[in-house]
């Protein structure tokens, strides 16, 4: 039912203030307040100032602060940070060190739920289930791009989630995965880093007719794409935002994929990079998603996750959040 | 292409400020960000050099002060627990008899950083951030 879904918000959406020392996060806090934001998800390695061991004081002092700004303390997000060293990989063991911790951080910050990434491997979320346990904490792993549910690995997560790990092991899905268009900021970007106007509008267009011709085969619709940029009269930077656009937003995921695997979203990143109206993601297609999420049964927060902060700073994240919840509430509306 | 928007905040919009010991100026300092949405091991950085107008800085004049702690630009890779919290300066201190002259100067900042959590197709993304500011020195 539509009245399951509730639009929350990652606190990541507010990265350009709180890099640029305009809001700390207490101010991040009462800016999601202020906007009628409920839940919230904080991505540790970027706002907790102890990371990666923050201690007891701060982090009730965290809880204290959800508290003071009536916010429901949805996800810690954390990471597997393999390649933080120089020499080698992350072990086994040092994953499942920082993960336990992040459970345990997240626990004493009031949330119920981690969100961790698909590098974490079936051996080692399998690993992760007494702990969850122990804890009654969920431990999620995020769907981003460029996964989706045929993934082999995902077949393997699946298994946990619906078998040994069930009710604690979930995962996430990143919309991004759903991308079939280049957003505006790409695009401006584009022509800032040299692309002709007419050049890039004709790469569009060759990037749409070849999602409409070959619908169902992503590597025939490349091969499709990247012969016409041959054929035609492009420098090479065009050439380079052509052949990444083809990579990046040919191949997105399908819909019904997740009708078996719905028991499994816990929780899901609603990714957007621009929005100049309350109505439509001209690249991510929430009018399709919303409902069927409905339809399939999900139920639980989507976090506005505003990502256009990767490519301009003077786009103002709250005015592109008020757009999301605008958006979404209109669909909602409309089933 | 990712990431761009945040090598607006590697150098920090503070004045560059000369370094006294006991009356005698040794040097000057100057700071910086990470340049990402969220914070990184020391160990990430796999190249960083300074450019003061136009001059590029030998790694021997430059210390990486940060967490309370002063460290070489080579010992940089060895640093995975130390943490460089995503709001937080680093002091880039340079030893310079005399210190810079008062007035407007040039920084450049070059930073090669591996992307940490992104190597699971074997290799992992490494981003090159560049930036020049001016910036005064107080003298």
């Amino acid at each position: 039912m539509k009245e399951d879904i509730r639009i929350g918000v990652s606190l990541y959406s507010l990265t350009t203030p709180f890099i640029h020392g305009v809001l700390d996060l207490e101010g991040c806090l009462k800016k999601v307040h202020d906007m009628g934001y409920k839940g919230v998800e904080i991505v540790a390695a970027q706002m907790v100032p102890e990371y990666p061991f923050p201690s007891d004081k701060w982090l009730y002092m965290f809880r204290g602060l959800l508290e003071q700004y009536e916010l429901e303390p949805v996800c810690w997000s954390a990471y597997i940070d393999m390649g933080t060293r120089t020499d080698r990989d992350l072990t086994e063991a040092e994953i499942i060190q920082y993960t336990v911790n992040d459970l345990i951080y997240a626990k004493k910050a009031g949330f119920s739920m981690v969100r961790t990434q698909h590098a974490i491997s079936p051996a080692i979320f399998r690993k992760m289930i007494p702990f969850c346990k122990q804890l009654d904490m969920k431990l999620t792993i995020e769907m981003h791009w460029p996964h989706h549910p045929e993934v082999p690995v995902w077949k393997e997560y699946f298994k946990i989630m619906k078998g040994e790990g069930k009710g604690y092991l979930g995962f996430v899905p990143d919309f991004s995965i759903f991308q079939y268009m280049p957003h505006a900021l790409y695009l401006r970007q584009a022509i800032e880093y040299g692309c002709r106007k007419e050049a890039l509008d004709k790469i569009v267009k060759i990037h749409e007719e070849g999602n409409c011709s070959f619908p169902d085969n992503p590597a025939e619709r490349e091969t499709y794409c990247l012969k016409r940029i041959e054929d035609g009269d492009f420098t090479e930077i065009e050439k380079h935002y052509a052949a990444e656009m083809f990579g990046k937003f040919n191949h997105p995921a399908r819909i019904e994929q997740f009708r078996d695997v719905i028991d499994c979203v816990f929780y899901i990143h609603g990714k957007f990079y621009y929005l100049d109206n309350d109505r439509h993601d001209p690249c991510i297609p929430y009018e399709e998603l919303i409902p069927k999420f409905v339809e399939y049964g999900y139920k639980g927060f989507i976090a506005s996750e505003f990502e256009g902060h990767h490519f301009y700073s003077e786009v103002d994240c709250e005015e592109q959040l008020a757009h999301y919840v605008a958006m979404n509430k209109n669909i909602l509306d409309m089933i | 292409m990712d990431f761009v928007a945040y090598n607006e905040i590697m150098i920090c919009n503070t004045p560059i400020c000369n370094v006294p010991v006991s009356g005698v100026v040794i040097g000057y300092e100057f700071r910086i960000k990470y340049p990402s949405y969220r914070g990184c091991f020391l160990s990430c950085i796999e190249e960083l050099y300074f450019e003061v107008d136009g001059q590029r800085l030998s790694e021997t004049e430059v210390f990486f002060c940060l967490n309370g702690k002063q460290f070489t630009i080579g010992e940089l890779p060895e640093l995975f627990r130390e943490y460089w919290f995503i709001r937080d300066p680093a002091v880039i201190r340079v030893l310079k008899p005399g210190g810079l002259s008062k007035g407007e100067h040039t920084i450049r900042v070059y930073m090669k950083h591996r992307v940490p959590y992104t190597g699971y197709f074997g290799t992992y993304l490494v981003l090159e951030s560049d930036r020049m500011e001016t910036r005064s020195c107080e003298g």
